[in-house]
């Protein structure tokens, strides 16, 4: 592959409240048995880029952790590798990244001794099956000086935490609005761009010069008018996780069988870190329906349209609904969960009450002690 | 410790072959030793199938020569157990040992189904006794060597004309003979020899406990397997499941009671699966229904089907491996649509509707096809 890839893992956001408290988003649990990381990162491995580069933050232990090892990605390479850059002190700087264009300055001289003419960049925080290989085609075929990957969003989500695109015909963008108070179209940036690795270095470099630190407003939006920046425009599943709403309905989208389907069954795979945990178990009283269970877990009660991570245990006469129970929780006997995000590690005493609703999603964390036999 | 792992095969070795790999599952990936499969191979004077234990280890005297190894420790791959083999090397060291022979405690009755062990207080062997009638001890060996490298090379070299050359029967034996240490080292936990259809079934079947003795669920001694199927499983509006354990990527849409499922089955509406084992990979079909089965990997069993029908019959193929209530279906058997399969059955192969009389395969009957694979 003629290209490098980054991915962008920095981020925190208000909008996941509590959740990203603890972690980066791009290791938020996903679907189970993922992380949101590992949809960019095995996006890069079967678009056959050997070379990436992960840079983050805040938060970034879980990150850390998650990596441990290249190998689960197929990075483990002789030639290329998986390395993650977090913000050192240098001579010259001490500074942590102040936005995703200074992340950028900061690991330039990885930039500058690669030798693929091309840089691939992703956020870690998309959901998506993606050949970054055929919008380098595009990139090349438009002769573009970036391109950034377009999704079209449905009628009536909200698209104001997005960076908004208008087009024209040819696809080179016109306009391009981030965040803005009221959208004005339905074309949102899904945080992938494709650029020339020099064009880059030049963009970054000039960037730093005058003090500007963020990728899409001081380099996409500022240079709209000035480069080739076009929109590939994607058209198959994609979504951002980065607020308790999406998430929460992400994780519920894989309940239904085309998104299983076109996640899980068809080529390419999405990887991840294997845990090797045992099968899941399912003891008597235990009554699940329409739901994900992840190896690990032990289920004694009802589980209605929930996503229950790894290593969960549900205990007597629970029932769980309409609730995404995240990695190793400890559900007590008699206890109801509905419309809930039941955070990692959490302790659950028996015979308790959380009850969420459908537009106001309750986020339970509780750090009892944890006694099991 | 046991960084350099030689795995003998000979049957049938492509399916272990591909499970292990580079041995990337249970960090067997080294850089220096790590896993090497060990087949027979052909030489200069000849080529020999490994003829018994012993003699597939002697035949690869020179794998072992190349890293000249203080102690060599021998398994068995049939077994179930968690046993921290550094414990043993320890007693084995402390005992200035040629030969540490594992060993669990069994009932006096069963005793003579084992090779048992009469030990002196210091637990140094005295005495072996194949299979005794009237056993002294109830100390039976669990086919776990630790041998001191010297010993177990003049020992294979010395007795490499033995024809079928074992290690319970022969080696042990002899250095035993030759005034060899040889200790017994107790083992307390959960054992399991799985080389039976019956003890497999048994063996599966216990891990369904609430709190089983062989508990995969702790966490300081995990079982690593190849698990290259990540998805979790999925459970449907209309499934039903208790006592049951089931692997990563299944989709679950009938009920299954007291069953072990593998990874990436496919369970589909109606079907029923009563005290069954299905390996991972399988399709069942809608409204089948299946009781006490054994159904190895990538089977596909056609809908309205009933296995294990009836009641026991003996088997008309080999009574002594079929001797038990189990449906036993081979890899990669397909079994068509609405067809009755009685009790201690066995069918391997791509059947169709023809190959069923009546549209039954009564119990003790078989089904071998040739060119089971696909």
């Amino acid at each position: 592959m003629r290209a490098i890839g980054i991915v962008l893992a920095g981020g925190n956001s208000k909008r996941m409240r509590e959740l990203s408290s603890k972690r980066a988003i791009a290791a938020m649990p996903i679907a189970g048995n993922y992380r949101s990381i590992d949809f960019a990162l095995s996006n890069m491995t079967n678009s056959h880029i050997q070379n990436v580069a992960v840079l983050t933050q805040y938060n970034s232990r879980s990150l850390h952790l998650h990596l441990s090892s290249s190998k689960w990605w197929d990075f483990g390479r002789k030639q290329g590798g998986l390395v993650v850059f977090t913000p050192t002190i240098t001579a010259e700087s001490s500074d942590w990244y102040r936005g995703t264009a200074d992340a950028l300055f900061q690991n330039l001289i990885f930039l500058k001794n690669s030798h693929e003419p091309y840089v691939v960049i992703a956020a870690g925080d998309g959901i998506y099956k993606l050949d970054y290989g055929k919008v380098l085609e595009y990139h090349i075929e438009k002769k573009a000086d970036i391109t950034v990957v377009c999704t079209e969003l449905p009628a009536g989500e909200d698209t104001t935490r997005f960076g908004i695109v208008k087009t024209n015909d040819d696809g080179r963008i016109t306009d391009f609005e981030e965040k803005p108070m009221v959208a004005s179209s339905n074309t949102v940036s899904c945080g992938i761009y494709v650029i020339r690795r020099r064009q880059l270095i030049e963009l970054i470099e000039r960037c730093a010069m005058e003090d500007r630190y963020d990728f899409v407003s001081d380099i996409l939006v500022r240079y709209r008018n000035l480069k080739r920046i076009y929109a590939y425009r994607m058209d198959t599943y994609w979504r951002n996780i980065a607020s308790v709403e999406s998430y929460y309905t992400t994780n519920m989208d894989f309940l239904k069988p085309e998104v299983r389907d076109y996640f899980f069954r068809q080529y390419p795979d999405v990887y991840s870190k294997i845990d090797d945990l045992p099968p899941a178990k399912y003891n008597p009283g235990a009554a699940v329906r329409n739901s994900l269970i992840s190896s690990g877990s032990i289920v004694n009660g009802v589980v209605e349209n929930s996503v229950l991570f790894k290593k969960a245990y549900i205990g007597n006469n629970c029932v769980i609904r309409n609730s995404i129970i995240l990695n190793d929780v400890y559900i007590g006997d008699n206890t109801v969960i509905e419309n809930c995000i039941v955070e990692s590690r959490d302790t659950i005493r028996a015979n308790t009450t959380y009850i969420g609703t459908p537009d106001n999603i309750k986020i339970v964390i509780e750090k009892n002690e944890r006694y099991t036999l | 410790m046991a960084e350099k792992v030689g795995v003998l095969t000979q049957y049938q070795p492509l399916r272990l072959n591909t499970h292990i790999g580079i041995g990337i599952p249970w960090d067997l990936d080294r850089n220096v030793g790590g896993v090497t499969i060990l087949p027979p191979y052909e030489r200069s004077k000849g080529s020999d199938w490994y003829t018994g234990t012993a003699n597939a280890i002697y035949q690869n005297l020179e794998y072992m020569e190349t890293y000249n190894p203080d102690y060599v420790l021998i398994l068995s791959g049939d077994h179930i157990y968690k046993m921290d083999y550094e414990v043993m090397l320890e007693y084995h060291k402390a005992n200035n040992a040629d030969i540490t022979v594992a060993a669990m405690p069994v009932p006096i009755e069963e005793a003579s189904r084992f090779g048992i062990l009469i030990t002196d207080e210091n637990n140094r062997i005295t005495e072996f006794e194949e299979k005794p009638a009237n056993p002294r001890s109830n100390l039976a060996s669990m086919g776990i060597y630790i041998f001191s490298w010297k010993v177990l090379k003049e020992a294979l070299v010395r007795m490499s004309d033995v024809p079928g050359c074992d290690f319970g029967k022969h080696i042990i034996p002899y250095c035993f003979e030759s005034g060899n240490r040889v200790f017994a080292y107790e083992y307390n936990g959960y054992w399991k020899d799985v080389g039976t259809l019956s003890s497999y079934w048994e063996a599966n079947m216990e891990l369904i406990d609430i709190i089983p003795e062989f508990n995969l669920y702790e966490e300081y001694w995990k079982i690593y397997t190849k698990s290259d199927i990540i998805p979790p499983q999925y459970v449907s509006e209309e499934a039903v499941i208790d006592r049951s354990i089931i692997g990563e990527g299944t989709e679950i849409r009938g009920e299954v009671h007291n069953s072990v499922i593998g990874a990436g089955v496919l369970i589909k509406s109606g079907a029923v699966v009563n005290d069954s084992i299905i390996m991972r990979e399988c399709v069942i079909g809608e409204n089948t229904r299946i009781s006490k089965a054994i159904i190895a990997e990538n089977v596909i069993i056609g809908a309205d089907c009933e296995l294990g029908a009836g009641d026991f019959a003996p088997s008309k193929y080999d009574p002594k491996v079929y001797q038990f209530d189990l449906v036993t279906i081979g890899e990669n058997s397909v079994i068509p649509d609405k067809v009755k399969v009685g009790k201690n059955t066995a069918i391997v192969g791509e059947t169709r509707q023809e190959d069923y009389p009546d549209g039954e395969l009564t119990s003790g009957d078989y089904i071998i096809k040739a060119g089971g694979m696909r």
